[in-house]
């Protein structure tokens, strides 16, 4: 991610931060998307997210 | 005056004192909260101490022990909770600046239970600012100090439970778990943590960091203590919408049950990335000590382990939905570093959150697998010991990669214990995890490996 696509997703999100911090910001995010920019989505076409677990399944039945 | 005996004697030890009468909970008490003033000026472990409500909870215990009850092992057991579970009629601060005048009217439900159990409530123990930030100079509530070296962190966001722990003010304490918060403090405190499988224990009452990884779990200095709390902490909770309905088997009679022939997987890729080579030997030494004592050892591959890197989306994008309204209208309030990653989650987009959500289905899938060919996964709990505080404050210090963030996508209950020290006397320690709800398990390798080794019983020269 470059500091122009940084700023460019601040001004659509409606957030500011300050310059002297971008850098960082950038860091983690640019860290935090890589295993996701890394993904072929084609190739994942049967993952669904997963964002609950095993809540309300009967006993014994973890969702594996 | 407590004696470093009594202040870092374990639950099971101090429960058998109480119930032959050997000790009264209102001595045993009052003696904890002369430590924790003679000592927490300097840790910074405690937000708020609750004298009066500890001394009047020890003198419901001593009054329960005089008619006989002796069901509950935590009955009279002086504890601690992180400054983000919510109690009725006392501040709890969530480590911010927001809610630094907040006082709840109910408690959450791990507190309850605990307290059910007649466990005596000493305070309320400091948390990284809403269990994400660090508390920096300047900052309204001081960062926990690690005993073992106060020039360093004790980990985060349960600062203050790893710190107290470690230091003998309290013998079990309450931390949350969304990336790491009660392992980690476990880690560089020498103390033993339990993050148990998500759905085990309620986060009812406890501040939200990021719904689908935050988990509630038991601190203490040793498994066998972990085991205590958690029998009295697990179970369903309507209150927590992702509760489980799973029974709740018994914790501590199979602790004894040893390791031999249980399988061990140890995965190499990424959690050996970046690792101090005293860590990396270390956790040899441990695996080395699990083999002896019956364990099968081998190597394990987790197909999309390097996917695990996508919890932080899922963590700044849950944190920023959550915390939005106030960043926008009371930024503020939120401590500079705080705020910055909590905005960094606004700039995920919404694909990119989904697509977050699926890497986290395949590393689940992909872990389940492997934990069909072993009982349980062992790894370092931190590639890292403990940090200055000097490395922390540095503005270019970033968002350090853990190796327990990987079981907050997966919801696996994991273990983080003591296993040796560095050169320089700081703790090392492994981290156990297992099949969903099999907390058994990995709390029965655990307490195996702690009974062969001495490392509980170091304690910081304070």
């Amino acid at each position: 991610m470059t500091l122009e696509e940084l700023r460019d997703r601040m001004k659509a999100a409606r957030v500011e931060i300050a310059e002297n911090r971008l850098e960082l910001v950038r860091r983690l995010l640019t860290d935090a998307l890589r295993p996701i920019h890394a993904m072929d989505s084609r190739k994942h076409r049967t993952l669904e997210p997963a964002v609950t677990f095993d809540a309300g399944r009967p006993r014994g039945d973890h969702g594996q | 005056m407590a004696s470093d005996e009594l202040s870092y004697a374990t639950i099971r030890d101090i429960g058998a004192r109480l119930r032959r009468r050997a000790l009264s909970p209102v001595e045993l008490t009052r003696a904890l909260l002369e430590r924790i003033e003679r000592l927490d000026p300097r840790l910074h472990a405690f937000v708020t101490v609750t004298a009066d409500r500890a001394l009047a909870d020890a003198k419901a215990a001593e009054a329960a022990l005089g008619r006989g009850d002796i069901s509950s092992p935590l009955l009279g057991i002086p504890v601690g909770y992180k400054d983000i579970y919510a109690t009725r009629g006392i501040l709890t601060t969530g480590g911010s600046a927001l809610l630094a005048d907040w006082i709840p009217t109910e408690d959450a439900t791990c507190v309850t239970r605990l307290q059910r159990a007649g466990a005596v409530m000493l305070g309320k123990l400091i948390t990284h600012e809403f269990a994400f930030g660090i508390q920096f100079p300047g900052h309204r509530f001081a960062a926990a100090k690690n005993p073992w070296d106060l020039e360093r962190m004790p980990g985060g966001s349960s600062s203050g439970s790893g710190a107290a722990l470690a230091a003998g003010l309290a013998f079990g304490a309450l931390g949350s778990d969304t990336g790491g918060s009660i392992r980690g403090p476990a880690s560089f405190c020498g103390i033993t943590g339990l993050k148990p499988t998500y759905g085990r224990c309620s986060r009812a009452g406890v501040l939200t960091l990021s719904w689908t990884l935050d988990h509630t779990g038991p601190m203490a200095r040793t498994v066998e203590d972990c085991a205590y709390l958690l029998q009295a902490l697990a179970g369903h909770d309507a209150a927590d919408p992702a509760s489980s309905r799973e029974p709740v088997p018994d914790y501590v009679a199979p602790l004894s049950r040893g390791v031999r022939g249980l399988r061990v997987g140890v995965p190499r890729e990424y959690f050996f990335e970046g690792i101090d080579p005293e860590v990396e030997k270390g956790f040899e030494q441990a695996l080395a000590t699990l083999r002896q004592l019956g364990a099968a050892l081998e190597d394990v591959q987790i197909p999309s382990i390097q996917a695990a890197g996508a919890y932080t989306a899922i963590l700044l994008a849950e944190a920023f939905a959550y915390h939005e309204h106030d960043l926008r209208e009371h930024p503020e309030r939120f401590g500079e570093i705080l705020r910055e990653r909590m905005l960094a989650g606004a700039l995920i987009t919404a694909s990119e959150y989904v697509q977050a959500q699926r890497l986290r289905t395949q590393l689940r899938a992909d872990m389940n697998a492997v934990l069909r060919r072993v009982d349980v996964l062992a790894t370092p709990t931190s590639p890292k010991t403990a940090p200055t505080f000097t490395t922390v404050y540095d503005p270019e210090y970033g968002f350090p990669r853990g190796n327990t963030g990987p079981f907050n996508m997966t919801g696996l209950p994991a273990l983080a214990l003591p296993c040796g020290f560095t050169a320089a006397g700081l703790p090392l320690s492994i981290q156990i995890t297992g099949r969903p709800f099999d907390e058994a398990t990995i709390l029965r390798v655990g307490h195996t490996y702690e009974q062969a080794t001495s490392w509980r019983t170091r304690h910081p020269n304070l």
